[in-house]
């Protein structure tokens, strides 16, 4: 997703001098050195960690499918995987709607002859629609990714509050999941969503046996219409893998906007009790970066976090910085038309 | 019903306070999109002439110039009315508020407000950035303090929770502005979480977005526009806002007012129930899920991204200078 609105907020900040600089500057200027190529050589594998409880185990961090599709070209998409799995990356996420299926497509290609080597993960796309819609979806899924089984399938984007009842609704996607389950074409089973813990917690209130559950964690959700207090605990104490997203806000926003660094932002998310957290990576600058953190991973302590919340909270209040929580931007295409919402043209914000 | 020569919109008490306002109140915001400034005179001498006492307006709509239009339209009539304007901090210091208000009398050719009002109250943060030393609250404590307005209060359209978190500051508000209608009452409700608290502090209570904003939902049909407005105006409320950029839709609104009858229970909850399926996502309030219906002014100030695309942004980026503490105003 390109994004028009932030060069001229930028540009219009600057003529306005509105609010002036962040009392968070310093994470700017830290993120900007970490550019600098006098890296050493990268050595060692992103660790493992259990993936819920469901036996196996998944790298701490985990490819990002939606960014796979926004890569330059198909090799480049290549590359990235490959050296992704050379480094101990084993989780890779995409989804049906991913760039009209660019994204499980390349995922699919580059996956040839590893497979087994992976965990693979998609979601389907029903937006409120049927069993018959989900099933077809999961057909169409495989294909693309060259498989005959997901070890993870997940209903995606659960962001409108009427989702939860569409879902469990009689022949709703719900059905889909055990059925697919059942069938032996996927191994686990889960939701995601990014806009509000209470959606989540009226998803799990129907106590449906999900294996996994994937949200938003990031420093300024500690503190803002936060998953990590309400819905991260309750994910733990079921024993259902939690998978992070967003951990940098979505688009980098709080790199950008100077309140924490990658590094800081990536590390706080990856020390939470989460299976995995998830990354988008669409240029190998991004992946040296992430592996870079996620190689080296030392977890934060309890205070190391709670600074960072502490650190976070200010800037985190409005939910400038988590968009996707207090905005439609975020909200996909396919989900606005089953909603009758308008198109991102019309309602952008 | 008596047929009286001039027809009457009914009053209603204030909340609390010694004064009434009418049931229907006029939105300032649309009087913008009147075609030029004697159309806009023209519907507000209207609105006063049928009835219509409760006149609302905001700091920063169309850049100044509902105010200035509405000032115009009010000459010689400022008594006659109960004069509303709002300022736009945004979690901004209480000098800015005090120089917005200096601004809007001003443009509104009077000295004094009736109802001053702390605009769009959003986001999560607005309650302490509101309470804080040096914040808004100061300068509603002060205006008041100084006879430049009689009653003070705040409005918003995004979460219930924000407006309850106002509440809890403890400044004592004589008004609170919200969006009512059948949608709201199924989905985020303001109505069922908000409503009961004001009534129950007998803060006067102002209903707005009674047609969801624009009017999606009697354009696709799912209610009319008597139904809405009917049910909004019936609900335990001061008055009902509701925005008029023509003679055709005040002529409309002064008719369904004029003619008031409340719904029963029954009705009310038949409407509900008739609503309740389109309202469980929200598409007709996107005011609550969207930043699409906040100003420029308030994105600003809490560093949220500009939709370059919304008229009043592209007002604002037209504007020849900004220097953002506060816009300078722009000539009409």
């Amino acid at each position: 997703m390109t994004d028009a609105f932030e060069w001229d907020r930028r540009k219009f900040i600057k003529t306005a001098a509105i609010l002036g600089a962040s009392p968070l500057v310093s994470g700017g200027t830290m993120a900007q050195q970490q550019s600098n190529s006098s890296e050493p050589e990268l050595s060692g594998r992103v660790p493992r960690k259990p993936f819920g409880r469901t036996g196996i185990e998944v790298s701490a961090m985990a490819l990002g499918g939606y960014h796979l599709g926004s890569a330059e070209t198909d090799l480049a998409a290549n590359e990235i995987v490959a050296k992704a799995i050379d480094y101990g990356i084993n989780f890779f996420d995409n989804a049906w709607e991913y760039h009209d299926g660019l994204s499980e497509e390349r995922l699919g290609k580059a996956l040839k002859g590893k497979r087994n080597q992976v965990i693979v993960m998609t979601k389907v796309c029903t937006h409120g629609r049927e069993k018959k819609t989900a099933m077809r979806m999961l057909e169409e899924s495989l294909r693309r990714l060259q498989t005959d089984h997901l070890d993870v399938w997940q209903i995606h984007e659960v962001v409108y509050e009427n989702d939860p009842d569409l879902i469990f609704a009689q022949n709703g996607a719900a059905e889909a999941l055990l059925a697919a389950k059942q069938q032996g074409k996927v191994r686990f089973i889960g939701f995601t969503g990014h806009k509000d813990p209470e959606i989540h917690l009226r998803m799990l209130s129907h106590d449906f046996p999900f294996d996994t559950i994937q949200m938003p964690l990031n420093c300024c959700d500690a503190t803002f219409r936060s998953f990590e207090t309400q819905v991260l605990p309750e994910a733990n104490r079921r024993g259902m893998a939690a998978l992070g997203m967003k951990s940098l806000g979505g688009s980098g926003e709080l790199v950008k906007f100077g309140a924490v660094t990658a590094e800081q932002g990536l590390r706080y998310a990856m020390s939470l009790p989460v299976a995995t957290t998830i990354s988008g990576i669409d240029n190998m600058q991004v992946l040296d970066q992430n592996l870079r953190v996620a190689v080296n991973f030392r977890p934060l302590d309890a205070f190391e976090m709670q600074s960072l919340r502490d650190h976070c909270r200010p800037t985190a209040a409005d939910g400038h910085l988590e968009l996707f929580k207090m905005t439609t931007k975020y909200d996909g295409k396919i989900g606005r038309e089953q909603h009758h919402f308008p198109t991102a043209e019309q309602l952008p914000l | 019903m008596p047929q009286s020569p001039r027809p009457t919109i009914p009053l209603r008490q204030f909340g609390r306070a010694d004064a009434q306002v009418s049931v229907l109140g006029f939105g300032g915001h649309h009087l913008g999109e009147a075609p030029d400034e004697k159309t806009a005179v023209e519907i507000v001498h209207q609105a006063v002439d049928g009835g219509i006492t409760f006149f609302d307006n905001c700091w920063e709509y169309r850049r100044g110039k509902t105010e200035i239009w509405m000032g115009a339209g009010l000459k010689g009539l400022r008594d006659k009315v109960f004069l509303m304007t709002k300022a736009c901090p945004h979690g901004r210091d209480a000098d800015l508020a005090l120089s917005m208000l200096e601004e809007s009398l001003r443009r509104l050719q009077t000295d004094h407000l009736d109802l001053w009002q702390v605009h769009g109250m959003a986001f999560d943060n607005d309650p302490e950035l509101f309470i804080r030393p040096k914040g808004a609250a100061e300068a509603l404590e002060k205006a008041k303090k100084e006879g430049k307005v009689r009653f003070v209060g705040f409005t918003g359209h995004h979460h219930a929770k924000v407006h309850l978190a106002m509440l809890q500051t403890g400044f004592p508000f004589d008004a609170v502005q919200m969006p009512l209608n059948a949608f709201d009452a199924n989905f985020k409700s303001f109505e069922r979480q908000v409503l009961p608290e004001l009534n129950k502090r007998g803060i006067a209570a102002l209903g707005m977005k009674p047609l969801n904003g624009h009017g999606e939902a009697i354009k696709n049909g799912v209610v009319t526009a008597e139904e809405a407005l009917r049910y909004a105006m019936s609900l335990p409320v001061a008055t009902t806002i509701t925005g008029i950029d023509s003679l055709e839709v005040l002529h409309q609104n002064l008719q369904i007012a004029q003619n008031f009858r409340p719904f029963s229970e029954l009705e009310m909850q038949e409407l509900r129930d008739r609503c309740q399926q389109d309202a469980a996502d929200g598409r007709y309030e996107l005011y609550k899920l969207s930043l699409k219906f906040d100003n420029p002014e308030a994105r600003l100030a809490h560093d949220f991204p500009l939709d370059t695309q919304q008229s009043e942004v592209k007002d604002m980026l037209g504007a020849q200078q900004n220097t953002g503490h506060p816009f300078p105003e722009k000539q009409f």
